[in-house]
C-alpha cells in the first residue's frame, strides 16, 4: 500500500504503523510511549503527525496506514502539538536531570559522580573524576566559595553534604592516584534541557533523611537514567527551556528498590504505560485522570524483568550502577 | 489500596472470631454466582460491594486465590471506576448532586452544610458514629429539582444549605416510620383510574408519598380505583402530577398535588361504593372543608386547565417520537405497549429484508444522539457489511453528562421502545447478542430494563427465534461502574471486557473489531428509541421533521435558571429562544438571559444574542458548541461565565481516563489557570496561555472526551472574554467567585440576631438591637445569613468594595 508522507510516496508494509513507515522513509519522529516490538497504547502524543485529509492531529505510533492516506510530519501544528505535549509532561515530572552541585562547579567537576564512587568505596575512580578537572585540587577548592555546598539538595533536608571535606579526606588517603593530565569526560553540557526537582515537602524530607544511608550523606539527586532519557533529548531538540505551567501537584520523590539492581522512581514517570503492558501481573495503574499513577504492588515485584529499564522512556525505571 | 488494610473497621456482619470465615464463604458464593474470568471483574466487584458495602481486603485476597483476576488487574480496574470503595462508608449515604443545574444553584454550599451539620471532621466524609457519609456525585439526573440530595434511596429536591438539618431529621423519621408501617392493598372493582408519574424526578418531589396517600385514601373512603404508576410525564417542574381517569374515560390532570389534597380530589371524582359511606364522607368532607385552614386558599380540586395554563404551553411545540405515549404508558405494561402499536415496527422489520431496513434508516437521515451526530444508517451499513457469524449490538446508556437525564428517563419510562429499537438494529446488522450498558447510578433504569427484558422473553420477543422467526437476539444488561469516559464507545467496550475504560485509537472501528474482537454496533439509547418510529412510519415521515441535515426530534433536559424545567422532545431546527420562552416559560425570577449551556462538558455556552439560532448538529458546531447528549442549562445574568467554564473543566479533568497527555495533564493545567483566574491572581498573559492550551487540547487529544473538553472554555473566551479580563482585575460582577466577594450587613439591619444564630462558623457576633457585622476572616460564604434575613440587609459585594451605606 502506498501513502504520502510530506508529499512523498512511500510504500507501507503489512502491519506497519505510521511511525514505522515514516522512520523507514527517513523522517525523524520522536516517540516516548512507543517502543518497537513492545506492547504499547498511544499516550504521549510526542509522535503526533497530521492527517492532511481530515486535518486532524493523530498519533503515528498506533495509527495504521489506510489506502490513499497523506500525512505531514513537519507541519507547524504538528510541531506545536509535540512541543506542548513535552511541556505538559515536564510540568508533571519531578526530577533533577543533573545534580545542582555538578551544575554549579566553576571548575566543571561532576560532584555527584565523584560522591557516587566515594559512596561505593571506589576511591580510585573517585580520584580519577577529580583529576580530570583539577591540577591542584586543594587549592582550587580552597579558593572557591563552594556554591556546590550551597545548592546541595541535602541542605534543604537538614545539612549540606560536606563536599570539600570529602575531597580533602580522599586526597589525604591516596595522593598517588591523582593525575592532573586527564581530559574531563564528564563535563556537563549546559545546552541540554534541565529538569528541576523543586522543593521537598516535609514528608519527603523525613523520608529522604531516613532512607539515605550513604557515607557521604549525598541524596544522589542526579537522574540515573539521564543518558538514555528520551524526554530530555526531545525537550532539548524542541528548544524547551522550562515549563510555562505552574505545577499544581508534586508526586512524592521516592526511590523504590524493585529487586536486583532495578529501581523505580514514580516522580519521574510520564504514565506511558509501557511497563504495565509489558509485564505480567507486575506494574499497574491506579486512579484515573491526573491522579493516575503507576504502582508496583509489593507482591508483584518478583514478576519484573530487568528489560523494563530499557523500555522506560525516562529515568523512572533504571538499573543502579 | 494499601490503606484499607490499616483502617479496617469493626465488621458489622459477624463476630470477630469467625470474621474471615464468614467473609470468605460469602465471597466464594459470589464468585460461584458471577464467574471467575478476567472479563467478569466489574460485575464481580459490584456484587461484592453490594454484599459488604465496600471491597474488604480479605475478599480481594480471596479473588486472587480463586479467579483468573490478578493483583495488577484488580488494582487497575477497581481504582479506575468511581463506584468502587476500598474503605467502608457510614450506614446511610448522602449523595449531594453536583450536576450543572445543581451547581448553578449552589450545590457546593449544600455539601459544605452537610459536612458542618453532621460534624464531620476535616478530611473525612463519614460521621464518627458511622451513621452517615456524604459524597459528591456527578449528577443524579433530577436537574429540575436542583439542588438535589439523595439519602440512600430517597431523593430530596430544592435542598438549600439552611434546610439540611430538616432533611436529615425527615430522613431519620422516615426510616423509623418505614419499619412500622405495612400498607394494605385493596384493589377490587375499580371506579376509575388514577395515573401517577413515577420517574425519578416525580419520586424526588414526593410521588411515592402521593402513591401511598392514594392507596390509603382510597381504602379509607371506600373508593376503589386503579392506581397506575406511569413513566416520566416530562413536565418535571409540575410534579407530582396525577391524571384522574373517570369511568367514562374523561381525564383531569392535577399538577403539583400534595398528599393532603388527594382525598378531596378523589371525593370530587368518585363516589364511594356504599350509600352510608357516601353520606358519611359527604358530611365529613363538608366539615373538613369548613374547618381547616386549607379552605381559605383552597383551589386544589380545580383541574389543571383552570388551575394553570402553563402545562399546555409547555407541551405545545413539542413533538413526541422517543417519548410517544408520555403520561399514559405504564413503563412495564407490555400489553398496553403493544395495544398502542408497540412492536408493530419489529414485526414489519422482520418481514422485510435486512438491507432494506438499513437503507430506510440511511434515508431517514437519523444521526446518533449520543453527541457526535454520526449518521446511524452509515454505522449500520458498515456493521452489516462485515462478514461474521457473531456480532454484538450495544445500547449505550452510560449517560454521564452533569445536567442531562434523557437516557435515564427513556430507559425508565419507555423500556420496550428502546428494546424494540435494539431488536430492529440487531436484525438489520445481523447481530446475535445484545448488551444494555447502563450506568450504575440509575438503579431504577437497570431494574426496569431487566424486568422489561424478562417480560419480552416470556412473549418470545427476546431470545431465540423471535416472534417465531429465524432471528435470535440474546440481550443482557451490563452495569457501568461510574466513569464518564465509558460513554465513548471504545472505552465502553474495554470496560465490558473487564479493563480500565481507556479509549482506543480508531481505526479499527468497533464496527469491524469491537467487543471481544467481534463486529459491534454501539448506539445511544435515544437513537434506538427513534428507530421504531422510522421503521413504522417510513423514512419519509421521519425526514419531514427537522432541518436539512438534522432530521427528527431531540430530547433535551431543560434545567438551570428557567421557570419550567423538564424533559422536552422538540423537532430539530427549533430555536433556543423558542425553547426558553415558549416551552420553558422564560428565565427564572424575571432575570435577563445571559447564555445557554448546551451539550454539557463537551458543549459550549451560547450567548443570549445568538439564541435565535436553530438547534441542529451543524449549527451548534458552527457556534463552537455541540449537541452533546442534550443537557440544556439556562444561565441568567446572575451566573459567572468563568465559573461555569471552570465547573465543566473540573468535571472533565476528574473524569479524564488519564491515558493521553493532552487530556490528563492538559485539562489539569487549564483548570489550574482557571482557578488562578477565579482567584483574581492571574494576569492577562494567563488568558492567552489558557487559550493556546485549549486549542491544542481540542486538536490533539486522542478521544472525544479530550477533544471536546475545552469547548466550554473556548466558547466563553469567544463570547465572554470581557468577563475573564474583569476577573484578572479582581472583579466578579455576579459575585460567584468566592475569592473576590465578601458579605456585609447594611444599615437595613434591625438587630434581630437571626443571621447570628444561623451562621455556622460564628462569623457574626450576637448583638441584639444593634446593626450586626460579619467577620470576613471567619466567613465561609455559605449564604445562610442571606436566606435568614427578612430585611435584605445582608449583601454580597466585591472584596475591594466598601459596604454601601444607606441613610
Amino acid at each position: 500500500m502506498q501513502i504520502l508522507i510530506n508529499n512523498r510516496p512511500v510504500e507501507a508494509l503489512e502491519g506497519e504503523t505510521l511511525i514505522e513507515v515514516a522512520r523507514r522513509a527517513g523522517s525523524s519522529i520522536p516517540s516516548l510511549c512507543y517502543a518497537k516490538g513492545a506492547k504499547h497504547k498511544s499516550s504521549c502524543m510526542a509522535c503526533a503527525v497530521k492527517d492532511c485529509k481530515s486535518g486532524q492531529i493523530i498519533p503515528s505510533c498506533t495509527t495504521l496506514p489506510v489506502e490513499g492516506m497523506a500525512i505531514d510530519t513537519e507541519d507547524a501544528e504538528v510541531k506545536l502539538a509535540r512541543t506542548l505535549s513535552l511541556e505538559l509532561l515536564l510540568s508533571d515530572h519531578r526530577a533533577d536531570c543533573e545534580a545542582p552541585c555538578s551544575m554549579v562547579c566553576s571548575s566543571g567537576l561532576d560532584v555527584e559522580r565523584f560522591l557516587g564512587y566515594y559512596d561505593a568505596g571506589q576511591h580510585r575512580e573517585a580520584l580519577e573524576v577529580l583529576s580530570a578537572v583539577f591540577s591542584l585540587p586543594e587549592v582550587a577548592c580552597d579558593a572557591c566559595k563552594a556554591p556546590c555546598e550551597k545548592v546541595c539538595r541535602r541542605g534543604s533536608v537538614d545539612k549540606s553534604v560536606a563536599i570539600r571535606a570529602i575531597i580533602k579526606e580522599l586526597l589525604a588517603v591516596d595522593e598517588k592516584a591523582y593525575n592532573g593530565e586527564k581530559k574531563n569526560e564528564y563535563a556537563k553540557d549546559k545546552s541540554l534541557y534541565q529538569s528541576r526537582l523543586g522543593r521537598f515537602t516535609s514528608t519527603e524530607k523525613e523520608h529522604l533523611q531516613a532512607a539515605t544511608s550513604s557515607p557521604s550523606r549525598c541524596l544522589h539527586c542526579a537522574c540515573a537514567g539521564r543518558e538514555k532519557c528520551r524526554l530530555r533529548l526531545y525537550s532539548t531538540e524542541a528548544g524547551i527551556k522550562r515549563s510555562r505551567y505552574e505545577a499544581s501537584s508534586a508526586l512524592p520523590m521516592k526511590k523504590i528498590p524493585i529487586g536486583g539492581s532495578l529501581c523505580f522512581e514514580p516522580a519521574k514517570c510520564i504514565r506511558c504505560g509501557l511497563c504495565v503492558y509489558n509485564s505480567k501481573n507486575g506494574f499497574t495503574f491506579t486512579g484515573r485522570g491526573f491522579k493516575m499513577e503507576i504502582v508496583l504492588p509489593e507482591e508483584n515485584k518478583a514478576n519484573i524483568s530487568e528489560n523494563l529499564a530499557k523500555l522506560c522512556p525516562t529515568g523512572a525505571i533504571y538499573k543502579q550502577k | 489500596m494499601q490503606t484499607s488494610e490499616n483502617t479496617l473497621p469493626p465488621c458489622e456482619f459477624c463476630t470477630k472470631d469467625n470474621h474471615s470465615n464468614v467473609l470468605t464463604e460469602r465471597t466464594d458464593a459470589i464468585i460461584e454466582r458471577i464467574g471467575a474470568r478476567r472479563a467478569t471483574i466489574i460485575p464481580l466487584l459490584q456484587a461484592l460491594q453490594a454484599e459488604f458495602s465496600y471491597l474488604p481486603q480479605e475478599a480481594i485476597e480471596r479473588i486472587y486465590e480463586r479467579t483468573e483476576i490478578d493483583r495488577a488487574q484488580l488494582i487497575s480496574v477497581s481504582t479506575f471506576y468511581s463506584q468502587f470503595r476500598h474503605i467502608p462508608l457510614g450506614k446511610h449515604l448522602i449523595k449531594v448532586c453536583t450536576g450543572t443545574a445543581c451547581h448553578v444553584k449552589g450545590a457546593s454550599n449544600v455539601y459544605d452544610a452537610f459536612i458542618r451539620q453532621l460534624n464531620i471532621e476535616e478530611g473525612s466524609v463519614t460521621t464518627a458514629d458511622r451513621m452517615f457519609s456524604v459524597e459528591k456525585i456527578a449528577c443524579l439526573g433530577c436537574c429540575t429539582l436542583a439542588p438535589v440530595v439523595q439519602i440512600d434511596e430517597k431523593i430530596y429536591g430544592h435542598v438549600m444549605p439552611g434546610k439540611v438539618d430538616e432533611v436529615i431529621i425527615d430522613f431519620i423519621e422516615n426510616q423509623t416510620k418505614k419499619e412500622k408501617e405495612e400498607l394494605q392493598k385493596a384493589q377490587r372493582q375499580a371506579a376509575g383510574e388514577v395515573r401517577l408519574g413515577m420517574g425519578s424526578c416525580c419520586m424526588a418531589s414526593g410521588s411515592a408519598d402521593i402513591y401511598k396517600e392514594l392507596q390509603s385514601a382510597s381504602a379509607q373512603l371506600g373508593i376503589e380505583i386503579n392506581i397506575k404508576p406511569v413513566g416520566c410525564v416530562g413536565v418535571c417542574n409540575k410534579v407530582p402530577l396525577i391524571d384522574v381517569v373517570s369511568a367514562d374515560g374523561a381525564i383531569d390532570r392535577y399538577p403539583n398535588v400534595k398528599a393532603a389534597e388527594i382525598k378531596e380530589i378523589l371525593h370530587h371524582h368518585f363516589k364511594p361504593a356504599g350509600y352510608l359511606k357516601r353520606l358519611k364522607n359527604n358530611i365529613l368532607w363538608h366539615i373538613d372543608t369548613l374547618h381547616t385552614d386549607a379552605t381559605w386558599d383552597n383551589v386544589v380540586w380545580k383541574p389543571e386547565h383552570e388551575r394553570t395554563g402553563l402545562i399546555s404551553s409547555f407541551l405545545h411545540n413539542q413533538k413526541h417520537i422517543s417519548t410517544e405515549g408520555f403520561g399514559f404508558l405504564a413503563p412495564l405494561n407490555l400489553d398496553e405497549y403493544t395495544a398502542h402499536g408497540g412492536f408493530d415496527a419489529l414485526q414489519k422489520a422482520l418481514a422485510t429484508p435486512r438491507k432494506e431496513i438499513v437503507e430506510a434508516i440511511l434515508k431517514s437521515g437519523l444521526r446518533g444522539r449520543g453527541g457526535g451526530g454520526f449518521p446511524t444508517g452509515k454505522k449500520w451499513e458498515i456493521v452489516a457489511a462485515v462478514q461474521g457469524e457473531h456480532k454484538y449490538v450495544i445500547c449505550n446508556g452510560d449517560e454521564g453528562d452533569p445536567g442531562a437525564f434523557m437516557d435515564r428517563m427513556m430507559l425508565e419510562s419507555y423500556p420496550f421502545r428502546v428494546i424494540e429499537g435494539m431488536l430492529i438494529a440487531g436484525y438489520a446488522v445481523g447481530a446475535d447478542k445484545g448488551i444494555f450498558y447502563i450506568r450504575a447510578e440509575y438503579p431504577l433504569a437497570v431494574e426496569r430494563i431487566k424486568k422489561a427484558l424478562a417480560l419480552c422473553r416470556e412473549r418470545k420477543l427476546v431470545g431465540s427465534s423471535i416472534a417465531g422467526g429465524s432471528f435470535s437476539l440474546e440481550i443482557a444488561v451490563f452495569e457501568g461502574a461510574g466513569a464518564f469516559v465509558c460513554g465513548e464507545e471504545t472505552a465502553l467496550i474495554a470496560s465490558i471486557e473487564g479493563e480500565r475504560g481507556f479509549p482506543k485509537q480508531r481505526p479499527p472501528y468497533p464496527a469491524a473489531c469491537g467487543l471481544n474482537g467481534l463486529p459491534t454496533l454501539v448506539n445511544n439509547v435515544e437513537t434506538l428509541s427513534q428507530i421504531a418510529y422510522v421503521v413504522k412510519h417510513g423514512s419519509e415521515a421521519y425526514r419531514s421533521v427537522g432541518t436539512e441535515k438534522s432530521k427528527g426530534t431531540k430530547v433535551f433536559a431543560l434545567a438551570g435558571k428557567i421557570n419550567h424545567g423538564g424533559l422536552i422532545e422538540v423537532p430539530m431546527g427549533i430555536t433556543l429562544n423558542q425553547i426558553i420562552e415558549d416551552i420553558g416559560g422564560g428565565v427564572e425570577g424575571g432575570r435577563k438571559l445571559k447564555a445557554v449551556q448546551i451539550g454539557g462538558p463537551s458543549g459550549g455556552c451560547i450567548p443570549a444574542e445568538l439564541c435565535g439560532n436553530p438547534v441542529d448538529f451543524d449549527a451548534l458546531i458552527q457556534l463552537g458548541a455541540m449537541m452533546g447528549s442534550g443537557g440544556l442549562v439556562v444561565l441568567s445574568e446572575d451566573d459567572c461565565m468563568v465559573d461555569v467554564a471552570r465547573y465543566f473543566l473540573n468535571f472533565t479533568c476528574d473524569q479524564s481516563c488519564g491515558k493521553c497527555t493532552f487530556c490528563r495533564v492538559g485539562t489539569r493545567r487549564m483548570l489550574d489557570l482557571l482557578n488562578k483566574i477565579c482567584s483574581g491572581k492571574a494576569s492577562l498573559a494567563d488568558i492567552d496561555l489558557l487559550e493556546e492550551l485549549a486549542v491544542n487540547v481540542k486538536r490533539s487529544s486522542l478521544c472525544g472526551l479530550g477533544k471536546t473538553a475545552p469547548n466550554p472554555v473556548l466558547t466563553t473566551l469567544k463570547y465572554f472574554r470581557h468577563e475573564y479580563e474583569e476577573h484578572v482585575k479582581g472583579i466578579c460582577k455576579t459575585g460567584t467567585c468566592k475569592d473576590m466577594v465578601k458579605y456585609v450587613i447594611t444599615q437595613d439591619c434591625i438587630g434581630c440576631t437571626r443571621c447570628a444564630k444561623a451562621c455556622p462558623v460564628s462569623a457574626i457576633p450576637y448583638t441584639p438591637y444593634e446593626i450586626h457585622t460579619i467577620d470576613t476572616e471567619k466567613c465561609v460564604l455559605c449564604g445562610l445569613c442571606v436566606e435568614e434575613c427578612s430585611y435584605e440587609a445582608v449583601k454580597k459585594i466585591g472584596k475591594a468594595q466598601k459596604a454601601s451605606v444607606k441613610p
